[in-house]
């Protein structure tokens, strides 16, 4: 296993997505590791036919001893050769669990890696309609749901199968009536033992999601732990707890209370047909019928046709759990992924940036249009600013030019080609996007930085770029600097320093189109006007869009797009509008009111 | 110092003469009872099963090879008695100390839950809640293991490998010899591996905790993942943790594969040993087939004692590490506790006075520094400023979340530590910024202010509030579910409930943090007027964010870096033209061009598809 080249064979999704039967699916994921399974299997029969061996041998070795005396080398033979199977029994025990073993991790270790993927292809529209919570279920605990049926389930009730048939045969060879006779209880045991698991897990569940209840409980009185001070509820609370706490306590000893009942009652139904069966043998050997070895085989081997028959109904109910988790993963796996690739046009370098809406129209759903036949163009290095209320489509508008999503009807052309024809891969290389709040990952300040940027850059270009973007000397003045870790286990930056960082971010990528959320949450007047020049020189020369939030951007804007409802409604240049009645005319106006409406409310109090 | 609250750092290493195992212990004392019980229990059962073998061994000796059908009978019958006598042992055994195991579980959440309810706030800000949670979830089920099955699983193991030895020292004491020999040998390996297992298990699900963390941000954070097309990075970066989850959980597996077919195999050699001397003696007449069945079955039998052993040794490390953990947590003593004398009150009405007080959490920078006010009973005062600037920490001391490292805060006359806490925290109304709602209907909620208000009451003080509409436009109306922290319901609404909330509690005292977030115009002026409601006739701290409630506070101190740098009211200090001046034009602009809707954008509308 070599670093440089994948660990494993790829899988092939189509296959595993196209088996009608949920095992075959199964088997089509651990593609390449179907011979190991094999062997596993091949030393799981060997292992049992070696167990098997060692209890009919010590029969005929009693037998021997018995009838003719062993003596000297023959018995020294003897006993080697009865060490030898147990020692073949578990090196084909181990040779079987390493293999089985093998499949479960390396498959599962692939199917991670491949939904990890899959998981991050997936469409725009995917993730904004997913719970994150409930794809993470999904891509660990499910898949582990499926580690343990490769490495356990299957094999394990392979292995209790094959131990009964294999021990059936080696008593009907001995005395087939006693044989038929031994596993009466058999079809009792696997009844009585589906049924308990069956009923084990649903009490498990309750008492786990009790302990989900409790969690919960516990964690708002924690985070509400002032309110419960303030009030001085700290009794009240108690009580509450106490009475969740209680309930769990209940479920715990039903859910104890079957485990009390299943294992003794087995027990019993498995010794009497032990006792029953060995006092048959028994009396077998006293009549004649069988040899004393054959009774010591027949003892050895019967424990192991019964005992195991227990556990298989939890193999059972845990396979059927397993074949359900495989259903919630093949949900995910069946989404279908963006194309990166798919182009019918590749420009040579750059683009340059001129970009045309014609009639655009866009709906999430069916029959809600969020765009309505939009039209206008810019030219390339324009600003175009978009103004308008929450859910009038600015956001829309932007998510469209890296093809987030695709128009449902018009169309948009960039340099004059239509951006359908563009790769999402390469229309993104050429998009930047601040957003307002932008998400950091937890890696360094220094990594974040070069986050996306798809080359080798020295510290130098970083410290330029934080410079511009007036984010160095906040980043100095943290305790590792540049190596400074984000999120939970480093510090936390503020809405305005990360999307600082993400304005540096964007300088080193140098994109050719910017998509721009112009918001400055509170900050100071020193810092805003940092940002605005870090802003400045990011939009100096490139196409810009702007989700507008301050006067300034707009006025200053080479195209106003004014959104109401998914339309246009006005769209020019500051002065234009300023002379047109509408929204763009009120809103300025208003700006100017809030100036005088302060002046006023200044004078009052001077004027006391 | 986040290290030590890092869940994947904690460490197992523990000082056994720290005394912590002798503590865990005691816990089971009011349960000696069931727990001696459950001891001679399992010891009866463990005997029964070495028991069995000494049985077979007289059932071929003098029943079928001496064919004597009539002793065989008789040993038969006695056989099935045992079976009985064991499966009621047993199942008391599994009842009594699995039962015992929830009592010790209910035991310790109750008791670490009653702890942390008494403990300061200032742990709670110090302390992460996961970490806390961690304590009170998943260590109590590790302590309530090991002094449940771990005890059991020892008892049981110690005295099946006794019981066995000893009937095989009456059987045969040179056959026996081999067999003693061989013991340690196949503890020891078991101890071995079994550690090294557990390890390797550990490992990776520390491995499994970064994966998932790593795969939650990469889901979160997709939007930025696709726009930057980092995905192929962030594929190699995630194979690099799932392929270490992959080593530590392929190691812990290959070794489990490897553990049980080695000692399997050690046992082979005592076997053929067996085997061979065993067999020269039958043939000599010295020993019976009985016996050599015997001690087959003992041989096989007894790996499964030395599994048990082998599997509590390995956790058991583990869990007293927990063990560890628990008892410093209910060791932790409240910062803030009465003092003795107290000075019993009804009523906190008064004048409230800073003298001289400062404040810094730990070692650190003062926060507070000498700051001194007196405020008449009854004025409202409106704390303005920066963020970290202090207002809330001054509000924290008021409420005695802290108390001043010097000086003294004196309500109504008298040093505020001469009161009972339960006292001045109930008089104290107070409304935070982001509300905390529980789980449960709004009735709950509000009834959370005064337990035993009625439901009249209730609704009374949500129409004060200015509650009462929003929450009849429920389905349910007062017994509308408010969501998990209250989600269901939005900021303004939350806030709303909350000042209902604190009028039900009539106190003397009003804190409230003003919301910055925006709420729409309406809900705005429901809050104004509930506030106007809590402030009439107490004694007010307000951090103020809204203008119309700064202009209307009898008092407005501008609090920067720990102190006072401009007090008055609003004229004052607006013709002073100095820091107030500023913050107010400033929030004019803001609150007006927020009212107009102006470039009204907050969130993203994607989301909203």
């Amino acid at each position: 296993m070599s670093k440089q080249k994948e660990p494993y064979i790829p899988l092939d999704m189509p296959r595993v997505l196209g088996s009608k039967n949920k095992l075959l699916s199964l088997w089509h994921l651990m593609r390449g590791y179907h011979f190991h399974y094999l062997v596993s299997t091949v030393f799981l029969a060997l292992a049992a036919f070696a167990r098997t061996g060692m209890y009919v041998f010590l029969g005929t070795f009693i037998d021997r001893m018995m009838n003719e005396g062993l003596m000297g080398p023959e018995l020294t033979l003897s006993a080697l050769t009865f060490g030898s199977l147990i020692a073949l029994q578990a090196l084909s025990s181990f040779m079987s669990s390493w293999m089985a073993n093998f499949t479960a991790e390396n498959s599962t270790r692939r199917l991670r890696d491949y939904l990890f993927d899959h998981i991050q292809r997936l469409s725009y529209s995917y993730h904004s309609e997913s719970k994150t919570g409930d794809l993470l279920e999904r891509a660990t605990s499910d898949v582990d749901t499926l580690r343990r049926f490769f490495a356990e389930q299957a094999i394990g009730v392979g292995r209790i199968v094959m131990i009964f048939i294999i021990s059936f045969i080696a008593i009907a060879r001995i005395n087939l009536r006693l044989a038929l006779f031994s596993i009466i209880i058999i079809p009792i045991v696997l009844a009585i033992s589906i049924v308990f698991f069956k009923r084990l897990s649903k009490a498990y569940e309750a008492y786990q999601e009790q302990g989900a209840v409790l969690t919960t409980d516990l964690q708002e009185n924690l985070s509400g732990v002032r309110v419960v001070k303030a009030f001085a509820r700290q009794d009240y609370e108690i009580e509450k707890f106490d009475k969740e706490n209680a309930e769990k306590f209940r479920l715990g000893r039903k859910f104890n209370w079957m485990h009390a009942l299943f294992w003794p009652l087995s027990d019993i139904i498995c010794s009497a047909q032990t006792i029953g069966s060995n006092f048959y043998a028994a009396t077998m050997v006293i009549n004649g019928v069988m040899t004393l070895g054959d009774f010591i085989s027949f003892h050895g081997l019967l424990g192991w046709l019964i005992w195991p028959i227990r556990n298989l109904g939890r193999l059972i109910i845990d396979t059927s759990r397993a074949l359900v988790s495989f259903g919630r993963i093949s949900v995910v796996l069946q989404a279908p992924e963006e194309d990166m690739t798919a182009a019918t046009y590749q420009p040579e370098g750059a683009i340059k940036g001129q970009i045309c809406f014609d009639q655009v129209s866009f709906a999430y759903e069916k029959d809600y249009l969020v765009l309505d036949d939009v039209s206008f163009a810019c030219e390339a290095g324009q600003v175009v600013a978009l103004l308008g209320s929450t859910g009038s489509g600015k956001t829309s508008l932007v998510n469209l030019l890296p093809r987030f999503y695709d128009v449902t009807s018009g169309q948009i052309l960039l340099d004059g080609v239509n951006l359908n024809e563009y790769s999402r891969e390469f229309l993104r290389s050429q998009i930047g996007i601040v957003e307002q709040e932008p998400f950091l990952f937890s890696c360094s300040i220094r990594d974040n930085i070069t986050y996306g940027v798809h080359r080798e850059v020295s510290q130098e270009e970083i410290e330029e770029a934080a410079r511009e973007a007036a984010i160095h000397e906040v980043i100095l003045g943290f305790k590792n600097g540049y190596d400074t870790l984000v999120g939970e286990r480093g510090v936390t930056l503020s809405g305005g320093q990360k999307q600082r960082l993400a304005i540096a971010r964007t300088l080193l990528i140098n994109p050719r189109i910017l998509i721009l959320d112009d918001s400055t949450s509170s900050v100071d007047m020193e810092t805003e006007v940092q940002i605005r020049a870090a802003l400045d020189s990011l939009m100096n020369n490139r196409t810009t869009f702007i989700i507008a939030h301050r006067i300034q951007s707009i006025m200053n804007a080479d195209l106003i797009l004014v959104f109401d409802k998914g339309k246009i409604v006005q769209m020019g240049e500051h002065e234009v509008l300023l002379n047109q009645d509408g929204i763009y005319k009120d809103i300025y106006d208003i700006q100017a009111r809030i100036d005088s409406a302060l002046q006023e409310e200044i004078d009052r109090v001077e004027s006391i | 110092m986040l290290n030590q609250y890092n869940e994947e750092e904690l460490d197992d290493v523990v000082d056994l003469k720290s005394g912590v195992v002798g503590r865990l212990m005691r816990a089971l004392k009011p349960y000696w009872p069931q727990m001696l019980l459950a001891i001679i229990g399992i010891a009866s059962v463990s005997y029964m099963d070495a028991y069995y073998t000494v049985l077979n061994k007289r059932i071929i000796d003098e029943g079928i090879v001496a064919r004597n059908l009539p002793v065989m009978i008789g040993l038969f019958r006695n056989y099935a008695v045992v079976v009985l006598a064991q499966t009621v042992g047993f199942f008391l055994m599994i009842f009594i100390i699995g039962r015992l195991g929830e009592q010790l579980r209910y035991d310790f959440r109750k008791k670490l839950f009653h702890h942390l309810q008494n403990l300061s706030l200032s742990y709670f800000s110090k302390t992460p809640l996961g970490w806390i949670m961690s304590r009170v979830t998943s260590d109590t089920e590790k302590m309530a293991d090991l002094l449940t099955w771990g005890v059991l699983d020892t008892v049981w193991a110690v005295t099946n490998i006794s019981f066995a030895v000893f009937f095989m020292l009456q059987l045969n004491a040179a056959l026996a010899v081999i067999v003693i020999i061989s013991l340690p040998v196949m503890i020891f390996v078991s101890f071995k591996f079994r550690v090294k297992i557990y390890h390797h298990y550990r490992q990776s699900r520390k491995a499994n905790s970064k994966m998932t963390a790593s795969l939650n941000e990469n889901i979160t954070g997709v939007r930025i993942v696709k726009a930057l097309r980092r995905e192929a990075k962030n594929l190699d970066d995630f194979k690099v943790l799932s392929t270490n989850m992959y080593q530590e959980s392929y190691r812990a597996v290959l070794l489990s594969a490897i553990y049980l077919p080695t000692i399997q195999t050690i046992s082979a050699i005592s076997l053929v040993l067996i085997l061979w001397r065993g067999g020269l003696q039958v043939a000599g007449g010295a020993i019976t087939i009985g016996v050599l069945q015997a001690f087959i079955s003992y041989i096989m039998m007894i790996l499964w004692p030395i599994q048990d052993l082998a599997r509590v040794y390995a956790e058991m490390q583990n869990a007293i590490a927990s063990s560890e953990r628990v008892f410093s947590l209910l060791d932790m003593q409240p910062e803030i506790r009465n003092r003795e004398n107290l000075l019993p009150v009804d009523s906190l009405a008064g004048d409230v006075e800073f003298e001289d007080v400062s404040f810094h959490y730990e070692d650190d920078e003062p926060v507070i520094k000498n700051l001194s006010f007196h405020i008449p009973q009854g004025q409202t005062v409106a704390l303005v400023g920066t963020t970290g600037g202090g207002k809330t920490t001054i509000v924290n001391l008021l409420c005695r979340f802290y108390e001043p490292s010097s000086g003294v805060i004196r309500i109504a006359g008298h040093d505020y530590t001469q009161y009972p806490l339960e006292d001045i925290q109930s008089r104290i109304g107070v409304v935070l910024q982001v509300p905390h709602l529980f789980s449960g209907s709004i009735r709950d909620n509000l009834r959370y202010g005064r337990l035993d208000a009625s439901d009249e009451e209730i609704e009374q003080a949500a129409k004060l509030a200015g509650a009462h509409d929003f929450i009849t436009s429920f389905e349910k109306a007062y017994d509308q579910d408010v969501g998990e922290g209250g989600n269901q319901l939005s900021v303004g609404q939350k806030q709303l409930v909350s000042i209902a909330r604190a009028l039900l509690a009539e106190p003397d005292i009003f804190v409230m943090d003003e919301a910055t977030s925006s709420v729409d115009t309406l809900t705005e002026a429901l809050i104004q007027k509930g506030m106007h409601q809590l402030m009439s006739g107490r004694t007010s701290f307000i951090i103020a964010h809204r203008l119309s409630t700064i202009k209307s506070a009898d008092l407005i101190m501008v609090i920067e870096d720990g102190q006072i740098i401009e007090k008055g009211n609003h004229k004052s200090l607006m013709r002073n033209k100095g820091h107030y001046y500023n913050l107010y034009t400033k929030q004019f602009r803001h609150d007006l061009e927020t009212k107009y809707d102006l470039f009204a954008d907050q969130e993203p509308d994607a989301s909203a598809a």
